[in-house]
């Protein structure tokens, strides 16, 4: 039987607690997190079953990348796993807290964590959003441009991001709204 | 001192407010976290994120700064711009305390007595 597992899954920005959890529900099945690669591919080494948290951050390379960074999680019993695309991986056994324990202790700290994805993650979408593929539709709809298979693309393309800014948005939103 | 200061840590959050207080004396974040753990009895945990973040924070706002680096651990301090937040803050939960306290701010004892049999 093989000893790591390799697992494809997306997640979008917003989704970054379920993914949490999803890991969490990994571990208990006997499967640890080691390897994390972009767009959303997870790797997995067997492991004893145990009841881990998991908890991502989001840094730019920056700040995320020094190690006196990793070292405070680590002086408070966070392992270091990975990083992907500025979001940082961290667990820690349940066993080994007082009570429930997160890497953010006050909503200050939550709402800055969701202002900064927001910052680095979303504002490229909106840009392509609108920088890109609105102009592209409306100049193929008003006889500009010929309609070809560029066009059908750019409406595939259109409605996913339109789907993937509303979903987006709206979890956003709730997020920074149950913080108040 | 500058309104931005102003606005952003008067009034600070509680986790702010025991970092600052911390650094009175020169800490890496991880002492911040166990010198509060005692302070609060074991009451406030503050968890690596944010400790982490404010501590980044503060030291981009000049409220603290840099002195040196042990074994992966940056060690802050500080500065005299943060002794003034620190300063105006202390005076204003000072207030708090004896308004709830019903003390008066000419501190009489007696009056504040008097004022908490009255509202009971």
């Amino acid at each position: 039987m093989s000893n790591t597992l390799t697992k494809i899954r997306m997640f979008t920005i917003a989704d970054f607690k379920e993914e949490e959890q999803w890991l969490r529900e990994m571990h208990r099945m006997g499967w640890k997190l080691f390897s994390m690669s972009p767009p959303c591919i997870f790797q997995f080494e067997r492991c004893e079953p145990e009841d881990v948290v998991y908890q991502l951050d989001f840094r730019n390379r920056r700040d995320g990348d020094g190690s006196s960074y990793r070292q405070i999680f680590r002086d408070c019993g966070w392992e270091y796993v990975d990083s992907c695309l500025s979001f940082h991986y961290f667990r820690k056994p349940v066993t080994e807290m007082e009570g429930e324990e997160e890497i953010f202790s006050d909503n200050t700290s939550r709402a800055e964590l969701l202002g900064r994805i927001w910052k680095c993650r979303m504002m490229p979408i909106f840009v392509i959003f609108f920088g890109c593929l609105l102009p592209q539709i409306h100049s193929s709809i008003s006889g500009e441009v010929p309609l070809d298979a560029f066009f059908v693309l750019f409406c595939v393309l259109f409605f996913l991001y339109f789907r993937l800014i509303i979903h987006v948005g709206v979890k956003f939103y709730r997020m920074r709204r149950s913080l108040e | 001192m500058e309104e931005h200061i102003k606005k952003v840590y008067v009034p600070m959050t509680e986790t702010g407010f025991y970092i600052l207080y911390c650094l009175q004396e020169p800490m890496h974040g991880y002492n911040i976290v166990q010198r509060v753990l005692e302070l609060t009895d074991g009451e406030i945990r503050i968890s690596p994120g944010t400790m982490y973040g404010s501590l980044s924070k503060m030291e981009r706002d000049g409220i603290i700064a840099f002195v040196r680096e042990e074994e992966k651990r940056k060690i802050y301090r500080i500065t005299e711009l943060g002794r003034q937040v620190l300063e105006l803050e202390i005076r204003r939960i000072r207030r708090l305390y004896r308004t709830v306290e019903g003390i008066g701010l000419q501190e009489e004892p007696a009056a504040g007595i008097e004022l908490r049999c009255a509202q009971p």
